[in-house]
């Protein structure tokens, strides 16, 4: 733990105080909570949401899909329903669609006109994914994005950029590496990164 | 054109095929303050106070300068704060009256 | 509202760029695709964006662009595509 992860406990402590945008954020939620607009209930139950959230349920989405052909079927047809069926609730109204990747075709997943991301499934984007820099190049030098990940694609492979604008979400279902038939669901699962799933790397055989 | 005509051309959060920098492959775990401004920007769109869309407008709104200096929870706050405002939730006044209890009470200078 | 457009159709999108706030991205403006899927329709969030929530309901679709249609100078081969969610209202049937 570092200071910055408690700003208030460092009050009076003779560390950093907290910043305006802090304060700023404070005020208003104090102002929502007497208008009646927010209840403090509400938000401790969001934050407990959005903590239960992260790439370990999207990778159990794909490693279940690897060894389920009826499930991946039914992922493909509607992402947001399959995924319930895991428990995996879409908390925030939008619909998933799941992009499968195959030796013909490599998805990769962008928002250019903010950071929209399958936050049900993948929790809270990474720092890059909101970057202007990757906003910016993502939809016209996809190649070189890869390349900066490491993940080099012949020229034989499509490269399909999705472009998430406005009420879907995307989710990458990566290929399943070779060299991976014995071992079971949890050990696929654990294979599975958030970087594949947004479409920036592939899934690396194991060992 | 006069020129001016370019700049509404292109919204200012608008960025698809902009040239930048290479990708730096960063992330950091998010701040309480961060944590808690997302989720209380979630609830107000549950509340239909202040939703999704209205708070995408909201940044876009801050204009290039400030999109391009402010963290991404900076952005939120202060888009927030305005549209709170616009719809006429909140006031400026309150809001100003408010970040000094704080400091007050954090004891803060002011 | 039903979808005026379906599968595998040719759309053009608007060229237009007008003041508010848009969810239609300025790099496919004027460019042609192909319609991927016909999405549920959904709010338009150019009014939305501005708090009118409850206002009609408008058909949304996954259109699929070729890079080499989207940027002249695209580096990549010419089988690269872009998916875009774009709002009816933005697309006319592109001419032949």
């Amino acid at each position: 733990m570092t200071a910055h992860d408690h700003p208030h406990a460092a009050v009076g402590e003779g560390d950093e105080l907290p910043g305006y945008f802090e304060i700023l954020e404070i005020a208003l939620r104090e102002l929502l909570i007497e208008k009646g607009l927010v209840s403090a209930d509400a938000l401790r139950r969001q934050i407990e949401i959005l903590d239960s959230r992260s790439p370990a349920l999207g990778s159990r989405v794909v490693a279940r899909a690897w060894v389920d052909a009826a499930f991946k079927a039914r992922l493909l047809a509607d992402g947001s329903a399959a995924c319930e069926e895991l428990g995996v609730t879409m908390y925030d109204g939008t619909k998933l669609i799941v992009l499968e990747n195959t030796p013909e075709v490599h998805n990769l997943v962008v928002c250019t006109l903010c950071s929209c991301y399958p936050r049900p499934v993948l929790g809270l984007p990474p720092d890059w994914y909101k970057s202007r820099a990757y906003r910016s190049r993502a939809v016209r030098w996809p190649r070189s994005v890869l390349a900066e990940f490491g993940t080099n694609l012949p020229d034989d492979v499509e490269v399909r950029v999705h472009d998430s604008t406005a009420a879907m979400r995307y989710l990458v279902l990566p290929m399943r590496p070779e060299g991976t038939d014995d071992l079971d669901e949890d050990a696929l699962a654990g294979l599975v990164t958030r970087d594949a799933m947004i479409g920036v790397t592939r899934v690396a055989t194991p060992g | 054109m006069t020129g001016a005509d370019d700049l509404i051309r292109r919204g200012a959060n608008d960025l698809g095929g902009l040239p930048a920098e290479p990708i730096v492959i960063s992330d950091h775990e998010l701040l309480p303050w961060e944590k808690r401004c997302h989720a209380l920007l979630d609830v107000l769109a549950e509340n239909r106070v202040v939703n999704t869309e209205e708070k995408r407008r909201g940044i876009d709104d801050l204009g290039s300068e400030l999109l391009g200096k402010l963290t991404y929870y900076e952005k939120w706050v202060l888009a927030a704060s305005n549209v709170l405002m616009q719809k006429g939730v909140l006031t400026s006044d309150e809001i100003a009256q408010r970040v000094e209890a704080v400091q007050d009470r954090l004891g803060m200078a002011r | 509202m039903t979808a005026r457009f379906g599968p595998r159709e040719e759309v053009t999108v608007a060229r237009r760029y007008p003041p508010g706030h848009l969810r239609t991205p300025f790099y496919c403006r004027g460019r042609t695709g192909v319609v991927e899927r016909v999405l549920p329709a959904s709010i338009n969030p150019e009014e939305e964006g501005f708090g009118m929530y409850d206002r009609a309901q408008v058909p949304l679709y996954r259109v699929r662009f070729r890079q080499v249609d989207l940027w002249p100078s695209y580096a990549g081969p010419a089988h690269d595509t872009v998916d875009i969610e774009i709002y009816e209202h933005w697309l006319v049937k592109a001419e032949s």
